[in-house]
């Protein structure tokens, strides 16, 4: 062992790899916990890579979508397992992340110099949600079928473009076959093409500025701040997460596997209780309410108008909250995340609670 | 139909006694694991003069006699009062057949939970020789109940030809002895003690890891790697036991693991499957954490890796367990009691006779027409051991919205196909006159129409 680590020593310098690795720290404190959601999210990623690498052997966009992945659920050996990985991991990922998001907002992690970090995290989680979306469709059972449609609602009320990106979504006026083959290519070439340099742009960021202290933390004398080695305590801790999240993807899978429906048909009446998926179900209700309280076209406006207002104040934290300590502009930008984080989580439950 | 139905709405009742075994379990096999653990790492101490263990011991032993003896247990008297309420006829005929076994048991329960008490009161009052020896008193009569219990579960999957030669005719205690060491006995055995050990050594790193490193220092190191030395290599182990158990047994059980391996499409069959790849993955995950945390570095090992590794184990047991009882499907007691307490040599009767003539709780006038009454009879009967009406196997979803024909008719495919059929590799055959089962048929429609009516006033509603 120690003469292949000698071999791959003199021509890979792993020796300047440890080293570099071992003097890189993490902080301890009693929130390093939140510190694990990032290497949480890019573990559920990367287990949609293999699977969904796997699911491409067998999946056929098109008019055969439906039958491809009827047969990848119950004809073919551990197709069933595959997919439901494949979907489960996706919906941890989502959920990793706004955990992830939530966590650096509240430690004020996107504070100089790590703005960038936080634009691109944001972009990466908005092409997850597109991810989520593009993948939904593809069984093309009737479930997916009118849930595409509903959520085609959501860029059809964007004012003046909507119509068109809706439109260019659909490669028509109705969802079908060719709705099924765009979104096949945007979930399988366009969206992994934007969202690995992404998310290496991402991970060189956290590489480059370090894992941030949160304000309590920074304000403590140095000698009082604790640290740990990134190689091999944090790293070890790190995998063991990844560890448990392999389980709760394998348990979920196996106790909840993905089902598959009747095939979509347009003629059909939509299933009772029609709904996007949960990461789309805050919009989906505010779009709703907003709507039932101002009718028509304005209702539309004002809804996709709250929405921008409200993800431009949250991309543009870094420029309002400033200070490196916890002054007035940090408290309201923490009351702010509160607000956010409480009107996300209201408008999902009544989402749900409205469709069941 | 000799017993009242227990009806347990939403979960039913199959699933309290799943739910009282999943919290059970661990802690039974602790008992036996943690039993044999504790008098070996005094043994140790002792013989090489570790004597700062001692104290750690004292403190694990502590934690032991509370959950065994209480949580232990309690839940263990509450698995019977749960086997007894869900399945009487089975739990009557298991009595009939292994009281002797039982009392048994019992005896040893007694030096078990006094042995316990006894070891943990005598920590520093008696010669170190004589509280070694009451440790290992307790090892041995915990080991014993496991031998006696093991042969009665084993029973319940394969309970031997011989005896089933004899079942039904009230000769079928004089089979003792070949139901007791059946085909399944031995493998069993083997695995569980496995899972004893393996759960001992989690056990233990819960305690360990709960101490603080700069108080027990040393020792607190040196126990945590002698306990990891009590997991990684039942994880060597296990797979070979569990392949044991698995060619043991009968080839039909068998099946229903390879069909799960391409389909979800039939239902609970492929649970099995499922199930058994949720064993594989959270025992490699213990395995790893294990021999990564606790084992290589000890001083790292945290009570969140322990208690990690507890959750894991738990969810690994209970899955297995599941799994035995899924692959008994559609038996009780393998080859002789459907899970709905009827026995195979009845069938023929029940279906000539009628069901509900051999019930106490039906009247004359219900047996003979066609009513509602009789149906929900028949339902609680026949189909409440495993389904409820609206919740766990819910009949409302599976009925979905046939029409009373086609409900008829799937139950007349129930009664009828043969015993190779696809239904009646998980299902017992429905039995019944045709009043009956058209009784059934009835009440099974009015829960489908109570079903088509909510779902209706949620489309009513969601308009609005």
């Amino acid at each position: 062992m120690a003469k292949v680590y000698d071999y791959l020593n003199d021509r890979l310098a792993l020796d300047e790899i440890k080293l570099f690795a071992s003097k890189k720290t993490v902080p301890l404190h009693r929130h390093t916990f939140w510190y694990y959601w990032g290497g949480i999210s890019l573990f559920c990623f990367m287990v949609q890579l293999i699977t969904g690498v796997l699911l491409l052997v067998y999946y056929r966009p098109g008019p055969e979508a439906y039958e491809s992945v009827r047969q990848i659920t119950y004809n073919i050996h551990f197709g069933w397992l595959i997919r439901s990985a494949h979907n489960w991991s996706a919906n941890l990922f989502l959920l990793a992340v706004f955990v992830h998001m939530f966590s650096v907002f509240f430690m004020k992690a996107y504070r100089a110099p790590r703005e960038f970090g936080w634009w691109s995290g944001l972009a990466l989680l908005g092409l997850g949600m597109i991810f989520g979306f593009s993948g939904y469709l593809l069984p093309m059972d009737e479930l997916s079928y009118f849930a595409t449609k509903v959520g085609l609602e959501i860029p059809n009320a964007v004012p003046v473009i909507g119509p068109v990106v809706a439109n260019i979504l659909r490669g028509g006026l109705e969802v079908g076959e060719h709705t099924v083959q765009r979104f096949f290519a945007l979930h399988t070439v366009i969206l992994p093409f934007l969202f690995l340099p992404l998310l290496m742009f991402h991970l060189w960021m956290v590489q480059k500025h370090g894992i941030s202290t949160p304000p309590a933390e920074e304000a403590k004398p140095k000698a009082e701040r604790k640290t740990m080695p990134f190689f091999p305590n944090f790293l070890a801790k790190d995998l063991a997460m990844w560890l448990i999240t392999l389980n709760v993807i394998a348990l979920l899978a196996s106790l909840f596997p993905w089902q598959l429906g009747p095939a979509a048909d347009p003629l059909k009446p939509a299933p009772a209780g029609i709904h996007p998926e949960w990461y789309f179900m805050s919009q989906f209700q505010t779009l709703k309410v907003v709507g039932n309280l101002i009718p028509g076209y304005l209702g539309e406006m004002v809804g996709m108008g709250l929405f921008t207002l409200g993800l431009v104040l949250w991309a543009a934290v870094p420029f309002y909250d400033t200070d490196s300590k916890n002054g007035k502009r940090a408290r309201n930008a923490t009351y702010f995340g509160l607000f956010a984080l409480s009107v996300i989580v209201i408008t999902t439950i009544w989402g749900y609670a409205a469709v069941m | 139909m000799n017993y009242p139905f227990w009806d347990v709405p939403v979960v039913g009742g199959a699933w309290i006694i799943g739910l009282i075994a999943i919290f059970h379990i661990p802690i039974s096999h602790f008992a036996i694991g943690g039993g044999l653990f504790l008098p070996m790492a005094e043994h140790l101490a002792l013989k090489e003069g570790r004597r700062d263990w001692l104290p750690i011991l004292r403190r694990h032993s502590k934690f032991f006699l509370v959950l065994t003896s209480v949580f232990g247990a309690v839940s263990g008297v509450g698995i019977w009062f749960a086997i007894a309420l869900v399945q009487p006829e089975a739990t009557s005929t298991l009595i009939h057949n292994f009281v002797f076994g039982w009392a048994i048991e019992w005896c040893f329960f007694i030096i078990e939970l006094s042995a316990a008490a006894v070891y943990y009161y005598t920590w520093d009052r008696i010669p170190d020789k004589l509280h070694l020896a009451v440790g290992w008193l307790y090892a041995v009569s915990s080991i014993c109940t496991l031998v006696i219990i093991n042969g009665i579960l084993s029973f319940m999957l394969t309970p031997s030809d011989a005896w089933l030669s004899v079942a039904g005719t009230g000769n079928e205690a004089s089979m003792f002895w070949p139901a007791f060491f059946n085909q399944t006995y031995w493998p069993s055995l083997v695995l569980r003690i496995l899972v004893c050990i393996a759960l001992a050594g989690i056990w233990a790193l819960v305690t360990l890891s709960r101490m603080n490193p700069d108080f027990a220092g040393n020792a607190r190191d040196k126990m945590i790697q002698y306990s990891a030395k009590w997991v990684i290599p039942m994880f060597v182990l296990m797979p070979v036991a569990m392949a044991w158990y698995f060619m043991s047994v009968p080839s039909a059980s068998r099946e229903l693991m390879q069909l799960g391996m391409t389909t979800i499409g039939s239902g609970m069959f492929t649970q099995v499957t499922r199930i058994g790849l949720i064993t594989l993955m959270t025992t490699a995950t213990i395995a790893l954490v294990v021999y990564f945390f606790a084992y290589r570095t000890p001083r790292e090992f945290t009570f969140a890796h322990a208690a990690s590794c507890l959750a894991l184990a738990v969810v690994a047991t209970a899955a297995t367990e599941y799994a035995r009882e899924a692959i008994r499907k559609p038996y009780v007691i393998g080859g002789h009691m459907y899970s709905n307490g009827l026995r195979r040599n009845e069938i023929a009767k029940f279906n000539e006779k009628g069901y509900l003539a051999q019930s106490m709780w039906a009247s004359t006038q219900e047996m003979k027409r066609v009513d509602m009454r009789a149906g929900i009879l028949m339902f609680r009967g026949q189909c409440g051991a495993c389904h409820t009406t609206n919740g766990y196997r819910s009949m409302v979803k599976l009925i979905a919205a046939r029409d009373m024909k086609a409900i008829e008719s799937l139950l007349r495919e129930l009664q009828k196909s043969k015993p190779t059929g696809t239904y009646h590799k998980y299902m017992p055959p429905l039995v019944g006159t045709r009043e009956e089962i058209s009784s059934l048929a009835l009440y099974l429609k009015s829960l489908s129409d109570e079903g088509s009516a909510r779902t209706e006033a949620k489309e009513l509603l969601g308009s609005q």
